[in-house]
């Protein structure tokens, strides 16, 4: 969870200035220090790759070696086997659905929330700020009372809209600043010009928000791709099955079904990585921009 | 995305943009439509799946009840009592605390002098930042399978794979990692700075990018150092920053369940429970839902208390009353 | 999605959201699903491994091929998963959600389900329930029987045979005293001698349960059950008894070092995995070991894994002069469990996995069957030898985490841990005990 405030974009402060051309004698300590924070931070994940490529004898000789021999074995045994695939696909499809959902729902409850007078404005905005105090711990017990009740149990509506609901909080208290800045000359003029003001949601605040929904969106998303808990307690308790896992719980499941295997859970592991490691890294700005926005410098 | 202290309360729900008061008017009509129909779904998303559960939630801590059949059996306050008493949710919380704490004595400063160090004009700037963040997007669960198979260990015929690092260079006798009741939270400690050092790294060089320029100027011009710059003006300025990172880490820190339900499952003799594995364990584990959900509410108040609290000696300047809804304007 | 979620799916999109909620009240429909006289019947089990899993399906599909119209959906799930979530959350739902077949475990466990009103009453298959004799008393509540174990044996100590050889035990020992020598000659031979899985509490719990019914009566055993008043003195003096042994020798002696995160079994460096690598010797553990130990062993096939020629098993030694009686034995099973609204046609289905052909092809599997007359299936001499065992044994005690249910084994369990590798005193048990048992 995280308390994040966001920037409207027409205030967004210039790039700073870097200074420019001058070398520090502390350079090449700076490096040093910034190689070593990264083989820190990336060593464990090599390992994890390499291993993946050990078959299990050479990996218990020694644990700390390279492969003697290389082995595709293990990659190729999980890429060839369809319960990682459905994992994938259950990770794409319940991360699309809480992104979209919780961007659609955000975007439309935070527009509300800074664009109309109404009694009750402030309320509404607590009511969701106060979200914030409520992680999915606290309420994880009755939830899943709650979406056994409902049906909801054990499939992937179950986690997505639980997601989309607890995602919620940061999303409006993202969007709602980014929704105001937009000038109401704009929203003046499309009325001028005969759109309805949900024409003018649509055709004009939508797209002058997409930064902020950006950012809300890969939040959401890595929020829902790596979830555990509630896939834990929606999916598995659910009794869903191995192909309607996600993939930390396939992750999990297979380490404890096949743990006699262990560079092979290593490389269903290293595979399990991958896909976050690349597509993250990636949007690595907008997730910092999301958690910076909270940083007023 | 920076944003200055000039934006204002960012957070509270603000005024709404002036308009003339005629077309105000002629909004009013169809106005309370429009409402509805946009915040509908959200609220009530919300309010069932987010509210409703801890709604429950304390409603059931006043029962004995086992998650099957009727919720009649009333017991008053004697989950709470039991769990009050209990020497293992005193340690939990300790545990809570002790992450806590560590995370703000070691965490912060170390993130901040690496920010301090990398906030310059660098080769493969871009490169070393992302590859920084690469823990904090890996999910807990690999992250936590990654680290038991790492440390587990059983001496003196099978060393796990940092024992055996650790021996090749000389320590020839590592501390067990995951089996000794008094290492095991360092352990833990350990891995969760390897997760979130990067983000917070992240942080603090985004806030850094904030500081303008001409301090930096103005105080070589003084003949400050290196040090002496970054001590009196670089830090300073990086308050905000600082504090956020710190709530972010504390929140984060009293939820704590993933990493070490994965990596220890709370062992061992239950010297790493934290309150939210001490819930699942002693409440969904053995279905007694209604002492687990006793549990939840006792988290709930302390987050509660802790974010108040620190939002008000704290965070005040800067979040503007996110917590209580903007109230205070 | 499977077949079910696409289903509650819908069920929930009619019933609407908010309604649901508000109301609590259950969304699936109730009773299994029916079209046109055909019949699909829900079956859970933990065979996650092979040859079980493959077993059932075989055994499904004969049924299905004998009963036109009925189709049998079969799921297998990781023990403590169906055990504490799966299974539970299912019967909680209800309707469709609730397996129609699946597994119950004895006493303590099955009685909240019973309770509950989830289990239907099987007295009426009399032939199934005599055709068990004895091993069905631990799923019968009030007299009536709910559960039909297919599964069932004693506990006892798998041993490393040439490793004993090689440290020079040559007799298996069957006193505590011989024990003690056999441990001292194995740590002198440089392996650890008794592996053990305290990181997942259990496996250590059950040298406590075996002191506890060496230590006490039969009736006390029974009263304590019945009651769940664990003041008995005996269960305290079980406890010394344990920490004596154990503080009999040097060091994490008798057992491997780093006891307490040491899991039980499935991964390389489990108990059970210790024990396939052959650096550990000992290990005390159910019927089910011999297949976990199998697919452990370093270069095992992962397909039908052939247990290693040098694992054999002996019953636990017994003390010279305790008060427990002589023969008593710890075990417990597995059982089939019908949910109360499920079909008729489960009972048919049951009655087929119970038949005596059904059962002595499960024991062919390397496993241990109930049905009297399936034990000729069995090919394993060692396990030959634990259904001798089981049938010879005085008094078999069902697990006592079993029998107590899941709070007090929880509670007992961890102080047992405690005991022994904690600072934990034989008092703390019991008193754990009654505390947990007044949580209930």
């Amino acid at each position: 969870m995280t308390v994040t405030t966001a920037t409207p974009p027409a205030s967004r402060a210039p790039a700073p200035r870097r200074r420019a051309g001058r070398i520090d004698w502390s350079q090449p300590v700076v490096y040093v220090v910034a190689l070593a924070v990264v083989a820190v931070a990336i060593g464990p994940v090599i390992y994890v790759f390499i291993s993946g490529f050990r078959t299990n004898p050479d990996f218990f000789t020694d644990p700390a070696g390279l492969p003697n021999p290389w082995t595709v074995e293990n990659y190729a045994r999980v890429l060839g086997d369809s319960s990682f695939w459905n994992q994938v696909l259950a990770s794409t499809v319940t991360a699309l659905g809480t992104t979209l959902g919780v961007m659609l729902l955000g975007v439309m409850a935070a527009f509300v929330i800074a664009r109309y007078e109404f009694r009750g404005r402030g309320f509404l905005y607590a009511l969701f700020t106060t979200g914030l105090l409520f992680p999915l711990t606290i309420s994880i017990l009755p939830l899943t009372v709650l979406l056994r009740q409902m049906g909801l149990f054990g499939n992937w509506w179950g986690l997505i809209i639980p997601q989309v609901a607890f995602a919620l909080p940061l999303t409006i208290i993202i969007l709602t600043p980014f929704l105001r800045a937009i000038p109401v000359e704009l929203e003046d003029a499309a009325l001028v010009d005969g759109a309805s003001r949900v024409g003018f949601f649509w055709r004009i605040l939508l797209p002058l928000s997409m930064p902020g929904l950006m950012t809300v969106g890969v939040l959401a998303f890595v929020g829902s791709w790596n979830a555990y808990l509630l896939p834990l307690f929606v999916l598995q308790a659910g009794g869903a099955g191995i192909d309607n896992y996600t993939l930390p719980l396939g992750v999990q499941f297979y380490s404890t079904a096949y743990g006699q295997d262990t560079t092979g859970v290593l490389a269903y592991t290293a595979l399990a990585m991958l896909p976050a490691i690349l597509f993250f890294t990636l949007a690595e700005r907008r997730i910092v921009g999301g958690l910076q926005g909270a940083v007023k410098g | 995305m920076t944003a200055t202290e000039t934006t204002g309360p960012a957070v509270s729900a603000g005024p709404a943009p002036a308009r003339g008061t005629k077309r105000r008017n002629r909004a009013r009509a169809g106005q309370r439509r429009e409402i509805a129909l946009f915040v509908t779904p959200a609220v009530l998303v919300y309010v069932v799946f987010v509210l409703l559960p801890v709604v429950l939630a304390a409603y059931y801590s006043f029962f004995n009840w086992n998650g099957l059949g009727p919720v009649d059996r009333f017991i008053g306050l004697d989950n709470y009592v039991r769990l009050l008493t209990d020497p293992v949710f005193h340690t939990a919380v300790y545990n809570n605390f002790f992450i806590i704490v560590l995370s703000l004595l070691i965490q912060g400063p170390i993130a901040i002098l690496v920010a301090l160090l990398m906030n310059r004009r660098l080769r493969f700037r871009g490169l070393l930042r992302a590859l920084i963040f690469v823990p904090y997007v890996l999910s807990e669960v690999t992250a936590g399978l990654a680290w038991q198979i790492l440390l587990q260990s059983v001496p003196p015929t099978r060393w796990g794979p940092v024992d055996t690092m650790l021996q090749a260079i000389g320590i020839q006798d590592p501390p067990a990692w995951l089996a000794d009741p008094n290492v095991v939270m360092w352990t833990m400690f350990g891995i969760l700075t390897w997760k979130y050092l990067g983000l917070a790294i992240i942080l603090m060089l985004a806030g850094l990018a904030g500081v303008p320029e001409e301090l930096y100027e103005a105080a070589s011009l003084d003949g400050a150092g290196w040090w002496k710059t970054q001590w009196y003006i670089t830090v300073p300025l990086l308050g905000p920053t600082i504090r956020i990172w710190a709530f972010l880490s504390i929140i984060g820190s009293l939820q704590l369940f993933d990493m070490v339900w994965i990596v220890t499952g709370g062992g061992p003799l239950n010297a790493s429970n934290t309150m939210a594995v001490y819930m699942v364990k002693y409440g969904l584990n053995v279905s007694q839902i209604g002492f687990g959900s006793a549990v939840a509410v006792v988290l709930f108040f302390i987050s509660l208390f802790i974010a108040l609290g620190y939002q008000r000696f704290a965070l005040r300047r800067d979040l503007e009353g996110s917590l209580t809804g903007g109230k205070r304007k | 999605m499977n077949r079910r979620s696409t289903r509650l799916v819908a069920l929930t999109a009619a019933a609407g959201l908010a309604v649901a909620a508000l109301s609590g009240c259950a969304t699936g429909s109730s009773g299994p699903e029916e079209t046109g006289g055909d019949v699909t019947l829900t079956w859970w089990h933990n065979g996650t491994g092979e040859p079980l899993k493959s077993f059932w399906e075989e055994v499904g599909a004969e049924f299905e091929a004998d009963h036109p119209g009925v189709t049998v959906e079969i799921e297998a799930f990781q023990n403590e998963d169906l055990q504490r979530t799966l299974i539970p959350n299912a019967l909680q739902s209800g309707g469709d959600a609730a397996p129609d077949l699946f597994m119950v475990w004895a006493e303590g466990e099955i009685k909240a389900q019973v309770e509950a009103g989830y289990l239907k009453d099987l007295s009426g298959l009399t032939d199934v329930v005599e055709s068990v004799g004895g091993a069905g008393t631990g799923w019968n509540v009030d007299g009536k029987q709910y559960g039909i174990p297919f599964r069932f044996g004693i506990e006892g100590i798998w041993y490393n045979s040439d490793l004993f050889e090689k440290a020079g035990v040559t007799e298996t020992p069957a006193t505590f005293d011989e024990f003690g020598e056999a441990i001292g000659k194995l740590a002198d031979s440089g392996v650890a001698p008794i592996g053990v899985g305290a990181g997942d509490g259990w496996p250590a719990a059950h040298w406590w349960y075996q002191f506890a019914i060496k230590t006490c009566s039969g009736d006390s055993l029974k009263k304590a059950a019945e009651t769940l008043d664990f003041s008995d003195p005996c269960f305290v003096e079980a406890g010394k008894n344990l920490k004596t042994w154990m503080d009999g020798f040097d060091g994490d002696l008798p057992f491997q070092s780093n006891p307490t995160s040491t899991p039980a079994q499935s991964v390389p460096n489990s108990a059970a995995g210790l024990l396939a690598a052959q650096t550990t010797s000992m290990e005390l553990m159910g019927t089910w070991h011999r297949g976990e130990v199998a697919k452990l062993v370093p270069g095992a096939p992962a397909e039908d894994p052939p247990a290693p020629e040098w694992l054999s098993w002996m019953p636990v030694p017994d003390i010279e002069g305790a008060a427990g009686e002589p023969g008593a034995a710890l075990g417990s099973g597995d059982a089939w469990g019908v949910y109360a609204d499920a079909p008729d046609e489960t009972l048919e289905l049951l009655e087929y996995i119970m038949s005596e052909d059904v059962q002595t092809r499960f024991a062919a599997t390397g496993e241990i069957p109930t049905v009297a007359g399936a034990e000729a299936g069995i090919t394993d001499p060692v396990l030959k030898q634990i259904a001798e065992g089981t049938v010879n044994a005085s008094l078999v005690v069902t697990w006592l985490d079993t029998q107590y249910g899941p709070v007090i084994g929880q509670a007992m369990n961890e102080a047992i841990v405690n005991l022994m590798f904690g600072n934990g005193t034989p008092e703390q048990i019991p008193e754990a005990m009654n505390a947990a048992a007044a949580t209930l």
